[in-house]
């Protein structure tokens, strides 16, 4: 142990030394283990934009470096790789983490060590965090607005709400029946399923599906099911002849990249609601697009909505430094409040006082190519919320770390985290 | 006389204004289409369908198919050949269409049309295209269409189409508050005879105002469909429990062929059927690129593929690393989990880490209804297969001397050894034969699974679980250990959750192994002991 | 004689390294100067304390799989059970510091509409009582488990696939958030252990020089059991099991002992485990994790309780080495290397360097020495 001690000082040292010359940015996605098929992408896209950023000159005339680490999918090895990163790499800010548990799991971290993460996927909001800033979607700009639609393009009635059973499904369900309800959907008229990560077998389910919605009003699935086992759920569909005409699926964590892996033809009409899509037809969007595709040496390589959250994430950092002359994440993280950066979707995002950004809400449909056709969107930007209103804890709390200096402010009680 | 000729011209002239009035709705129609507004598309689909234009039905078809393009203030219709064609007047129009865009078509639009092409279609002279349009009536219910549905039935000849048509007829009646009594009660019995969750849902659906016989009627008629569909709801969830069955047979299967034989666990079992279902993508992707006409058989030629690349590679563990750890079969385990480290890492490297698509032919989409039960085609395939598969396996090891080797050495190691059976080459096969049954397995789970690094992993533990609670050396054993699972679980299912229903299977083992140590088929003897 | 000897000159070592560890790690870390060559990062105490964790684990391994033939590919199961005790009392320690102030219920539980702390959270918020749960929760269920297992002598693959299934089976469970202990997101983000906050480097510390002393602790306890008599039937046991029952032993009663003993020292090391890493969560029950541990054993050497010490250790360091340094390929490593002991050096780090040790010093002494493990029947 000794000697293990002693390799790590060292290596330590060593990179204490190198530190000096550039700004490190340290990326924490997951490059093997089951997630692994979501963050890659993620990781890959920091590349691109540090090696952007370093065409353009740099930032305060140093070069930007970033430091890959792979957490492994590992949750206590994400925060042990936090630690490393900012202790030991000495980085400026952490871009990284997919779900919801290694974001919990490296919190403390941030905290302790002063750091800054940009955290790129959609969530379950009820968390605002002095370190910690929202690049992806609150429920408010995703789910919602998806339910709005749903009632008022195709007047749905009846609603399924299935999902993964983590914490994301599980309080967006919560949020989407309290709303419901609050539209007058009566209890009957929702049905509620959780399935374990990985879910493979979808017969009984979707077969349930099927039979709430032949109840003769019209019926939509909410979809919060996680990654893997939304291709089998797919297939299911496809196969026992669910389609969209009839019983249209609107799912929360299906993009372009979980869709390369699908033969979209029987899945047409179904939808998606994201914040960006790779269709969405803006010069800005063109041009990213076009150096993804350069970058990863691949024509095929697809992007989805957590990349443009990363891109919209890191622009946001960068303008922050410039402005603060320094990376110093105190200093960061005052100045970048205010931030406003375009984002690809043709609007430009701001960072709001409660670390979570302006966005537009977008609704797709499934096209037979594997992308979406987008047919509704916001009018201008949706501001995220940390903290639900439809929520029976958190309808008093709001965040603002700008005057209030405080996540968890509760407007009753007048006081911070009380 | 003269009164009669008036009465007459005025008859005429009004049907000829009827007549200028629906050619003008279906022209009247066509530029809601340029608004690129869901809504005006929706009734532009609406006055087209109602007006029996004669180009009614080329261009509803067109904007189902992206062919319905629109720019200019004008509508084009692309036909076949990519020519253009003006949606007012038929004719070709030469422009090109570089300025035009495709109509967008939403879940609404696509409902809308289904509808209108129901209406249209119902007196098409091909079959099958007017048993689709009388479904698609069924689900629409538009009144509109009852003159044309009478039409159809009249002269409909084919059985089927005609109980279809009846059926979408009865569907409209049933809730039209102002249709006769009698139609509707005639509705109910039509409905009563379908007897599947749509029929139930119009009869438990009536409009409250409804005369109470009708009322009476329709209870009596739901109550009947209901404990059907219950009866039917069994059947379906015991289908479901065979499929699920089956899909571990084909997964344990190759494993209880190597764990039989060796006694080894071999861990990477789970990527050699990633291996097969990454030899379908590779596959694919080549018909693709290069002969698309044999995409249909793209599976039959990944078969044999799949069941070489993964046994060669099975081959080439045994002789590399298995063979130097003979009787100490807990460190194979080691040694084969560290390999599957490898094998999946090598995959992400080569192929990335995310999904592949594998599209599933046509022969394999839909399914097959058997009264209300509804068995998609792709599981009924993924059965069959699973079934040769066993029964072949049991050939091979009954009648060749390969399986009688196979057999001995599983038997008495040391005895067989002495009889002059290579066990050492017999290891080698028997693993090979092993990981190329996954790699077959592989085959048919990336019709229903994700292909990606991580497939294997998801069916470790349950092949592991198939394969103890059978008995080991016996492959009887690991089919009544697939299919109690498999059904067990389904059946389960629908009262625990997926979750809970699992668990408590999983505890069901546990105790069985109590019980019987050596799982359900037991092999006799005196080496097994050993 | 000579085994008495040798095992004691290991044991010295074992021990006079680990004080060592628990001096040096406090002094480079505390009393060296940032910068300076001797100083210790911050954050390499909690991850040393981390491995001294998994070390503690792969010792629980080594006494039953070394010593009596049990292998189980189920060990996580305890570690996590361990685990998951200090965290609810870390969980209870919180208060109304939580982001929603709630007195009682943990925040996962306010967000989910709970509105009573259910039954087996209580008493969690009392030190003593969560300290002993650390041990009966894992003991328990190694005892009714091992019970029914050993009773109709489910043996070897058989009884390492239940073992599997049993862990699995908690995973799932633990996996549902309706099991009131935080699904997916586990419980994380504790405050103070006994007053102290858990983020301050002092705790920290003081958690280690726990950890050494537990691994300390641990290491003399197995030594002192397979010392004794009970420690000769053991390995009677995992030599030729039915021989041991035909002299008159009752076998099921040895192995549900030592079964019982191991799964409680699983349970202490999750539950120091747990404040070091700041979280737990269904994942540690996951199949593959328990596997990891037996390869660490089997790393260092099967069946000498200092090899499962010194291979937890080095496949742990090898791994926060590789997954820093060669993020994409370390999986080929780890995989390999694993691969690699199994063929090469049966009897792990440890057999290969007493056969080196062996070699070089037969010419001297022309003395066979007895070999630490003999092959095994599984």
């Amino acid at each position: 142990m000794a000697l293990t001690a002693a390799a790590l000082v060292s290596s330590a040292t060593a990179q204490a030394a190198k530190a000096e010359e550039t700004i490190k940015v340290g990326v924490l996605h997951s490059l093997s283990g089951t997630m692994a098929i979501s963050e890659t992408t993620l990781k890959d896209v920091m590349l691109m934009l540090v090696a952007e950023q370093n065409k353009k000159g740099g930032l305060l005339g140093k070069k930007l470096e970033a430091v890959v680490v792979d957490p492994a999918s590992n949750w206590p090895l994400f925060a042990e790789k936090a630690r490393e990163l900012i202790s030991q790499h000495k980085v400026s800010a952490v871009f990284g983490a997919w779900t919801s548990v290694s974001r919990k799991s490296v919190l403390p971290v941030f905290k302790e060590l002063n750091s800054i993460l940009f955290y790129p996927v959609q969530y379950e909001g009820e968390e605002s965090e002095r370190n910690v800033f929202y690049t992806g979607a609150a429920p408010n700009q995703q789910a919602i607005p998806a339910v709005d639609y749903l009632a008022k393009e195709e007047k749905v009635e009846r609603w399924v709400l299935a999902g993964t059973d983590y914490v994301y499904p599980r309080t967006t369900n919560k949020i989407l029946e309290a709303y419901l309800k609050s539209k007058g959907v009566k209890t009957e008229d929702i049905m509620i399923s959780y399935t374990p990560f990985g879910h493979s077998d979808w017969q009984t389910i979707v077969a349930d599906i099927k039979k709430f919605g032949s109840a003769g009003k019209k019926t939509a699935v909410v979809s919060t099911i996680n990654g893997d086992a939304n291709v089998p759920f797919y297939k299911e569909l496809a196969n026992q002849g669910v389609k969209a005409t009839d019983i249209p699926v609107v799912a929360f964590s299906v993009g372009e990249e979980e869709l390369a892996g699908i033969d979209t033809k029987p899945l047409v009409g179904h939808l998606a609601a994201w914040n960006y899509f790779q269709s969405v037809e803006t010069p800005e969007n063109k041009a990213f697009i076009e150096k993804w595709k350069d970058f990863t040496k691949n024509a095929k390589r697809v992007t989805n909505d957590p990349m443009e959250a990363h891109v919209v994430g890191f622009n946001m950092w960068v303008k922050a430094v410039e402005k603060a002359g320094t990376t110093d994440p105190d200093k960061v993280i005052d100045t970048i409040i205010g931030v406003q950066v375009p984002n690809l979707t043709g609007g430009v995002s701001e960072m709001l006082p409660n670390h979570h950004i302006t966005k537009p809400v977008l609704i797709g449909e499934i096209k037979d190519d594997g992308q979406f056709d987008t047919v509704w969107q916001t009018d201008g930007l949706v501001p995220g919320e940390a903290w639900s209103k439809h929520l029976e804890g958190s309808k008093d709390l709001i965040a603002d770390w700008k005057t209030l200096k405080c996540g968890n402010y509760n407007t009753v009680t007048k006081k911070c985290g009380a | 006389m003269i009164r009669l000729y008036i009465l007459l011209r005025v008859f005429v002239l009004l049907v000829g204004m009827t007549g200028v009035a629906l050619a003008g709705e279906y022209e009247d129609a066509l530029p809601k289409f340029t608004t690129g507004n869901y809504s005006d598309t929706e009734e532009a689909i609406g006055a087209v369908a109602a007006s029996r234009h004669p180009l009614s039905l080329a261009l509803i078809e067109a904007l189902q198919d992206g062919r319905l393009l629109a720019g200019m203030g004008q509508v084009f219709i692309r036909d076949a050949a990519g020519d253009l064609l003006n949606a007012e007047t038929g004719q070709p129009h030469g422009a090109t269409s570089r300025d035009l865009k495709p109509i967008r078509v939403n879940n609404r639009i696509r409902r809308a049309i289904e509808a209108a092409l129901g209406g249209l279609t119902l007196l098409s002279t091909n079959a099958g295209t007017r048993m689709e349009a009388a479904r698609a009536v069924f689900r629409s219910r538009d009144a509109a269409a009852l003159p044309t549905l009478a039409h159809a039935i009249a002269q409909e000849s084919d059985p089927t189409v005609r109980q279809a048509l009846q059926q979408a007829r009865a569907a409209i009646l049933v809730g039209k508050a102002d249709a006769s009594p009698g139609d509707r009660l005639e509705a109910v019995e039509t409905l009563r005879v379908r007897g599947d969750q749509d029929a139930l849902a119009l009869l438990s659906n009536l409009p409250a105002d409804s005369v109470p016989e009708l009322t009476e009627s329709a209870r009596k008629a739901a109550d009947g469909i209901r404990s059907r569909l219950a009866f039917w709801n069994v059947l379906q969830n015991v289908w479901y429990g065979v499929s699920l069955g089956s899909v571990l047979l084909l997964a344990a299967i190759g494993l209880a062929i190597t764990f039989g034989t060796m006694g080894v666990i071999n861990m990477a079992h789970g990527e050699m059927v990633m291996l097969g279902a990454y030899t379908t993508f590779v596959v694919q992707e080549l018909i693709r690129t290069y002969v698309p006409g044999l995409f249909e058989i793209s599976l039959f030629i990944a078969l044999p593929l799949a069941f070489l690349i993964a046994g060669a590679v099975g081959i080439f563990i045994e002789r590399t690393i298995i063979r130097f750890l003979y009787g100490r079969p807990l460190e194979t385990l080691l040694a084969t989990w560290g390999l599957s480290l490898i094998l999946q890492q090598g995959v992400r490297t080569i192929f990335g880490p995310t999904n592949r698509e594998v599209s599933t032919p046509v022969w394999m989409s839909g399914a097959l209804d058997i009264g209300a039960m509804s068995l998609t085609y792709n599981r009924i395939a993924i059965v069959v297969f699973a079934f040769s598969v066993f029964a072949i396996l049991l050939l091979v090891l009954r009648y060749t001397s390969l399986g009688l080797y196979m057999r001995a050495v599983t038997q008495n190691r040391r005895m067989a050894g002495s009889m002059g059976i290579r066990t050492n080459r017999i290891d080698a096969l028997a693993f090979g034969l092993g990981s190329g049954v996954a790699g077959i397995a592989g085959v048919a789970l990336s019709q229903i699974d994700n292909v990606s690094p991580n497939l294997g992993q998801g069916y470790i533990i349950d092949s592991f679980m198939v394969v103890v609670f059978g008995g080991v050396g016996n492959l009887w054993g690991t089919l009544v250990g697939s299919m109690t699972l498999g059904i067990a679980n389904k059946l389960l299912e629908p009262y625990a959750g997926a979750v809970l229903g699992k668990i408590a299977l999983l505890i069901a083992i546990i105790l069985f192994i109590q019980r019987r140590p050596r799982g359900l088929f037991a092999l006799r003897g005196r080496a097994v002991e050993a | 004689m000579k085994t008495r000897f040798f095992f004691d000159r290991q044991t010295v070592l074992v021990l006079s390294f680990l004080t060592a560890a628990a001096v040096l790690v406090p002094a480079m870390n505390g009393l060296a100067a940032p910068g300076s060559a001797l100083h210790l990062p911050d954050h390499i105490v909690p991850l040393l304390g981390k491995y001294l964790c998994f070390a503690l684990l792969a010792l629980s391994v080594d006494l039953i799989w070394g010593f009596c033939g049990i292998l189980s590919l189920g060990h996580g199961a305890f570690f996590a059970l361990g685990g998951y005790a200090m965290g609810m009392y870390l969980m209870r320690q919180i208060g109304p510091r939580g982001v929603y102030s709630d007195p009682i219920l943990p925040d996962f539980m306010v967000f989910l509409n709970w509105k009573d702390l259910p039954w087996f959270w209580q008493g969690f918020d009392w030190f003593p009582f969560a300290a002993l749960m650390v041990l009966l929760v894992p003991g328990c269920l190694a005892f009714v488990f091992g019970w029914f297992a050993f009773r109709s002598r489910v043996t070897g693959v058989y009884f390492s696939i239940i073992t599997q299934a049993m862990t699995f089976a908690l995973m799932l469970a633990f996996f549902r958030n309706d099991m009131g202990l935080g699904g997916n997101n586990g419980l994380t983000d504790f405050k103070e252990i006994l007053g102290f906050p858990v983020q301050a480097g002092s705790t920290r510390i003081a958690l280690f020089v726990l950890s050494v002393a537990a691994l300390a602790g641990g290491y003399l306890l197995c030594r002192w059991v397979v010392g004794t008599k009970f420690g000769k039937v053991l390995v009677a046991v995992r030599d030729a099991e039915s021989r041991t029952r035909f002299l008159g032993y009752r076998v099921e009663h040895y192995k549900l002992a030592v079964f019982t003993l191991s799964a409680m020292l699983a349970g202490v090391a999750g539950a120091l485990y747990v404040p070091q890493v700041g979280i737990i969560n269904p994942s540690e029950f996951a199949p593959a994790s328990s596997i990891e541990v037996v390869i660490w054993v089997a790393v260092g050497g099967r069946g000498t309780l200092v090899g499962a010490i010194l291979g937890a250790m080095v496949v742990n360091a090898g791994k926060t080495w590789f997954t820093g340094a060669l993020p994409e390929f370390w999986l080929f490593a780890l995989g390999g290397l694993f691969v690699f002991v199994t063929l090469f050096m049966p009897n792990g780090i440890l057999g290969a360097a007493g056969d080196l040790w062996e070699r070089s010093s037969q010419k001297l002494r022309a003395a066979r020495s007895p070999k630490p493990l003999t092959h095994a029947a599984e």
